[in-house]
């Protein structure tokens, strides 16, 4: 390629606690177990590998925690180096490595004492990267380090953000995702998604497909770097001609306003376009009142099933494995009983947990 | 340009907080004229402001003899003080009110071209008609942005008669394909309003209640030639519930102007080029529903006015299938093919979403479709502007919360008013956290979510 320019990489790792632990299990549940800090080792390598492929390149980092989201590391706002030159490394990939090293680790003490966990904050941890792409990719506010480069601001650096998860989906998040997705567009930002751990992300899945990225289930979790490095170490422009995975299915099923259920049959207002799992007779979003006759004949029309649970189990039986999210169909007075236990509780329960959580507190907005 | 004044104070290189404006009484009279046009429309290009009315632009008022407020910098460039002025426009336009929600979303339009040898005149460079595709194009483009679920159809009026040019589509490639040559519509003869608007008026009358409808029509013409009563026409587009909005490239028609008023559209004159693009682009964004804002929330049971076009819809959300799949019969055109989407009630395959599935007769969308919408109607808060250094705790991080760009370590002199920070900090008000203002403007005009609490 004849781009003289760098491109510019934003990761987003997903850093959900609970999610992890159950990653690292060992084999009878977990066919390939993946703890965080093998995770880390191969990112860093990934990382390295960015910066190194070309000088010019640009990197930011940015952490999921639950209920916060943190800027790992950036490179147009490098750490002050504290760090002793140590003969046997090379000191870029060194700065970036002890950086996002010690920040995790800092974020997870802090974690520590935070009993309760909060719902995933990913959703902020992509905005915040977008507002970064935009700072980096604005030519009005070249920073002074970029003018002192003599680099043409008008030219992006291509910029792409990469997505590290392994919560199952959130639903409040959807329209923020839908949100951030759009905006990416806007940016001309690709969204690529490595879905680590956990079930396959129906929102991811619609990032990625939308903004012309990526999305990879990852089958092999100890194969993480091949994947990474295969896949998404190339920009967008080299892309063409590399034929990187695309995805299998793609999945446009949204969530519901009420029940924040996971829905691909919905019943939506004309007026505002909110979606609904059930007729209503009044839209709970712009207060426009439903005609008797409409509700009556969808009720008619509906699928036969009982109510809370019929398109969600339905669609589980058609796609069993693509579709594990959708089990929270939970109306939410069970919900705040069922939140999840203090400390680490198994494997199974914890993302409907969160997710269950999640639909109790927001619900009421 | 003026000289620079001693007692301002440059403080330092970075963007567009470090000019002072000296004349704020000034300042302050361009607020209130801005702000009354900011009020009467959303619009989405800064600057792209403009009366409703046939008077000149009133943002020409707002920009009367800013070059008094402009100073330069310390390396003598202005580059700073035209940001600042930018930024205070934007930020005056996240400041106005954004409660409008009611929208009708499904619109269904009529683009009514005039294709009369009026418009071959030379007023407006190249030519009217020239002009008028290109912007037709850039509108198509746009309205189809805005307004995922919508249609458009294209009728021209020339020679006497109107003519179908573009039947109603969704797809925005098959309008723009219908004006892509424009030798196909070359202007010549007279127009005529009256047979147009019947064309168009039938073409929309199949539409289900829940669907606006709506005629824009761009004429230059001075002169209609019609076969009967216009007004006739226009009593039947009245009952039909259709707006009709004209955009006069020539001057107003006591016609023209009674067809809008009547139906609840909008009437304008474009005085020139710039102005026509206004005009028209200010028919982009849905039209808020009329005599339903009665403020929500309090009346839970028993007064909501009935919405005769509101409805409940259902639709179906896809799965898509990738071009590796194994190949199979679509059931709309029984061809044999990879790609395409699933049915989620029937499992059928059809080809292209929006539509009907063909066996069940479910409509079927893509949900990012209506998620284009949403950001209509859950804003995010605005951020408050930090006033004073005592409002920043001790502890309070030194950059911005969202890109990580430092902020300002002393107050620039002489900013505030105009819910400008003098520090550059911007708070939200749900997460307390503070952002710069390019990151203000770029999360409520773009990304519709607070990287701080993510809401
Ligand atoms: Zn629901
Ligand atoms: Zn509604
Ligand atoms: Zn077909
Ligand atoms: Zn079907
Ligand atoms: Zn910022
Ligand atoms: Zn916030």
């Amino acid at each position: 390629m004849d781009d003289e320019n760098g491109s510019h990489l934003s990761v987003v790792i997903d850093l959900s606690p609970a999610q992890w632990h159950s990653s690292a299990q060992p084999p009878p549940d977990n066919p390939y177990p993946l703890p965080l800090s093998i995770f880390l080792a191969q990112l860093l390598t990934f990382l390295n590998a960015h910066i190194a492929s070309k000088h010019e390149n640009t990197l930011a980092v940015f952490g999921a925690f639950p209920g916060k989201s943190v800027m790992l590391y950036s490179s147009t706002d490098p750490p002050p180096q504290t760090q002793v030159i140590d003969a046997n490394s090379y000191p870029p990939f060194k700065l970036v490595d002890s950086t996002i090293v010690t920040r995790v680790m800092e974020e997870f003490d802090e974690q520590a004492e935070i009993t309760d966990e909060a719902p995933n904050s990913l959703v902020s941890a992509l905005a915040k990267a977008l507002c970064y792409v935009n700072r980096v990719t604005l030519p009005t506010t070249t920073t002074s380090s970029k003018q002192a480069e003599g680099r043409d601001p008008t030219i992006l650096p291509d910029p792409r953000i990469l997505v590290l998860s392994v919560s199952p989906d959130l639903s409040t998040s959807y329209i923020p995702i839908m949100n951030a997705i759009f905006s990416a567009q806007k940016l001309k930002v690709t969204i690529d998604v490595c879905q680590v751990y956990g079930p396959e992300s129906v929102f991811l899945q619609q990032a990625a497909h939308l903004t012309g990225g990526s999305y990879i289930f990852l089958e092999r979790r100890d194969a993480l770097l091949q994947y990474l490095i295969m896949s998404f170490l190339s920009p967008p422009s080299i892309r063409k001609i590399l034929s990187v995975p695309t995805q299998d299915k793609i999945d446009f099923r949204a969530a519901c306003f009420c029940h924040k259920n996971i829905v691909d049959i919905g019943f939506v207002c004309s007026v505002c376009l909110s979606i609904f799992c059930q007729p209503v007779p009044v839209c709970s979003t712009c207060r426009t009142k439903f005609p008797m006759k409409t509700l009556q004949r969808l009720n008619a029309a509906r699928p036969m099933l009982p109510a809370s649970t019929a398109s969600p189990s339905r669609a589980a039986s058609s796609a069993p494995q693509a579709r594990p999210s959708t089990t929270p169909a939970t109306p939410k007075t069970n919900g705040s009983s069922a939140a999840p236990p203090g400390g680490l509780p198994h494997s199974g329960t914890i993302g409907n947990g969160t997710a269950r959580t999640a639909s109790a507190n927001e619900s009421g907005v | 340009m003026p000289p620079r004044r001693d007692n301002d104070k440059f403080i330092q290189e970075d963007s567009d907080s470090d000019i002072s404006i000296d004349d704020g009484v000034d300042v302050v009279k361009n607020v209130k004229g801005k702000g009354k046009a900011t009020d009467a429309q959303r619009k989405r290009d800064k600057g792209k402001s403009k009366t409703k009315d046939t008077q000149a632009y009133t943002w020409e008022a707002s920009y009367t003899r800013s070059w008094e407020s402009v100073q330069e910098d310390e390396a003598g460039s202005l580059q700073s003080s035209v940001d600042d002025w930018m930024a205070r426009g934007r930020r005056r336009r996240l400041l106005a009110p954004s409660t409008a929600i009611r929208r009708t979303i499904i619109r269904h339009l009529v683009l009514l071209l005039d294709l009369s040898s009026s418009m071959m005149d030379r007023d407006m460079r190249p030519t009217r008609f020239d002009l008028m595709l290109q912007y037709a194009r850039e509108f198509i483009a746009e309205w189809f942005d805005q307004n995922p679920l919508g249609q458009i159809g294209v009728v021209g009026m020339r020679a006497g008669i109107g003519e179908r040019i573009g039947e109603m589509s969704g797809n925005p490639q098959e309008v723009l394909k219908s004006i892509a040559d424009r030798h196909k519509l070359e202007p010549t003869g007279e127009p005529s309003l009256q047979n147009s608007i019947e064309m168009a008026r039938s073409s929309m009358s199949h539409l289900p209640t829940h669907s606006s409808r709506e005629i824009v029509i761009i004429f230059g013409s001075l002169t209609t030639c019609d076969p009967g009563n216009i007004h006739e026409t226009l009593d039947s587009c009245v009952r039909a519930k259709i707006r009709i909005s004209v955009v006069a490239l020539a001057a107003e028609m006591k016609i023209c102007r009674d067809l809008c008023e009547k139906t609840g559209g909008q009437f304008g004159v474009a005085l020139n080029e710039g102005h026509f693009r206004d005009l028209l682009f200010e028919l982009v964004p849905p039209p808020a529903q009329q005599a339903l804002t009665r403020p929500a929330g309090g009346a839970a049971t028993g007064t909501r006015a009935a919405n005769p076009s509101a409805d409940l819809m259902m639709m179906g959300f896809p799965t898509r299938l990738p071009d590796t799949s194994p190949p199979s019969l679509c059931v709309c055109h029984s061809e044999i093919k990879s790609e395409g989407f699933l049915c989620p009630r029937c499992l059928a395959k059809v080809c292209d979403v929006p539509t009907d599935c063909d066996i069940c007769g479910l409509m079927i969308v893509s949900s990012p479709h209506l998620a284009r919408s949403y950001h209509h109607l859950f804003p995010v808060k605005a951020y408050e502007a930090v006033l004073s250094e005592d409002q920043i705790p001790p502890d309070a991080p030194k950059t911005c919360h969202a890109c990580a760009r430092p902020f300002l370590t002393a107050p620039t002199a002489t900013h505030g008013g105009d819910g400008l920070s003098p520090l550059g900090r911007y708070r939200c008000p749900n997460c307390q956290n503070d952002f710069c203002s390019e990151c203000d403007i770029f999360v409520h005009d773009v990304v519709h979510c607070c990287p701080g609490c993510g809401k």
